[in-house]
């Protein structure tokens, strides 16, 4: 039978590294998602999604269960990928500055030339648009789209209020579409 | 504020299923009706549909193994020296592993206490022996007197050694 996040969590405070091993398995792909979705390249995400779970590991003691495993692996991830970004504009030559191919479309063959031209078009204006929100705005549209989280946890993750979270959505969706308009 | 500014404010909260059922109702009734507020549907509906497929699509590209030897490296780079033993002696002590570890440890101990000789509670624990090593007569005598700290080890030849059936009285064995 499997275990829930919160046994795994118990094992881990234990000392099992094994537990540990698989709480990495179930959530590596959806943290490096939300960091993905925050940071500008897959590089640096990937080195922070790294830390983000060395960071987890050494806390992991002190992880009480108040809130679910994921929110609060999330927010471990969302703190660092905005850390990091922070330190990405204060020393810009430690980071990886290209965007090239990022979020294009992969290993797909085109049915309707016009239509994959429109969804690359799509694409690479989305990526261009999430970047110039705030990282507040991001990290709620992004925790919204990568887990389909409620407001309650969105809130739970971030530090802030279920209403907040409602008008930071409201406007990081208001400025996409203003900027994504033409290719919707 | 007209009714299509107060359904659009909601559009987002009813995709995420953040508003009551009657809320929620009314606002698909208002969308289904409305041209502007159906556009406005579609278009946060392919907003959320495109960015989620961007990202499930960068993250399949990371495999579970290379991204766990990475954490682990990090996580074995940054522990405490002793924290390596400890998890040695709890990998060890989990089942099915101690199986053979239990007797190993019994034959360990057994083996080093057939090498040694304790004093038990005290007591003075001297040792001779004497030993042929070939059939020539050649002996190996070894004494070890514990009072004195001392232990002799003695080589010599037995004249008679060749004869196995001579009275041990009457061997001239080695006299300490």
């Amino acid at each position: 039978m499997e275990l829930s996040d919160w046994q795994l969590v118990e094992k881990c405070q234990a000392g099992d590294a094994d537990a540990f091993q698989e709480l990495v398995s179930r959530y590596h792909q959806k943290v490096y998602m939300v960091i993905l979705g925050l940071m500008r390249n897959r590089e640096d995400a990937l080195e922070v999604a790294q830390e983000t779970f060395l960071r987890a590991y050494r806390k992991i003691k002190s992880f009480q269960g108040g809130s679910s495993f994921y929110t609060w692996i999330y927010r471990i991830a969302v703190n660092n990928a905005i850390d990091a970004q922070r330190k990405q504009k204060r020393n810009p030559l430690d980071f990886h500055e290209s965007m090239d191919g990022l979020f294009e479309a992969r290993n797909e063959v085109a049915k309707d030339p016009f239509s994959d031209v429109h969804d690359r078009e799509l694409r690479e204006n989305m990526v261009k648009a999430i970047n110039e929100l705030t990282p507040e705005h991001k990290a709620v549209i992004v925790l919204r789209t990568v887990e389909g989280m409620s407001y309650k946890d969105i809130g739970e993750t971030l530090g802030c209020s279920e209403g907040t979270v409602m008008s930071r959505l409201h406007y990081a969706r208001k400025k996409l579409q203003e900027k994504l308009r033409a290719f919707l | 504020m007209s009714q299509c500014e107060t359904v659009q404010q909601s559009i987002g909260p009813w995709l995420d299923g953040e508003l009551k059922v009657t809320d929620g109702e009314m606002v698909r009734r208002h969308v289904e009706g409305c041209p502007e507020c159906g556009a406005e549907h579609r278009r946060l509906e392919k907003i959320h549909a495109t960015f989620a497929d961007i990202l499930s699509k960068e993250s399949s590209q990371i495999e579970f193994a290379p991204f766990w030897r990475e954490v682990r490296r990090r996580i074995d780079e940054t522990q405490p020296w002793y924290q390596g033993l400890i998890e040695w002696a709890r990998s060890i002590s989990t089942s099915p592993r101690s199986a053979w570890a239990v007797p190993a440890a019994i034959v360990l101990v057994l083996g080093f206490l057939s090498l040694t000789k304790w004093p038990v509670g005290g007591q003075v624990n001297n040792y001779a022996s004497v030993e042929s090593i070939d059939t020539h007569g050649r002996n190996v005598a070894l004494l070890r007197e514990d009072e004195t700290k001392t232990t002799i080890i003695w080589l010599y030849q037995d004249s008679e050694g060749e004869n196995e059936n001579v009275d041990e009285t009457t061997n001239s064995g080695p006299a300490f």
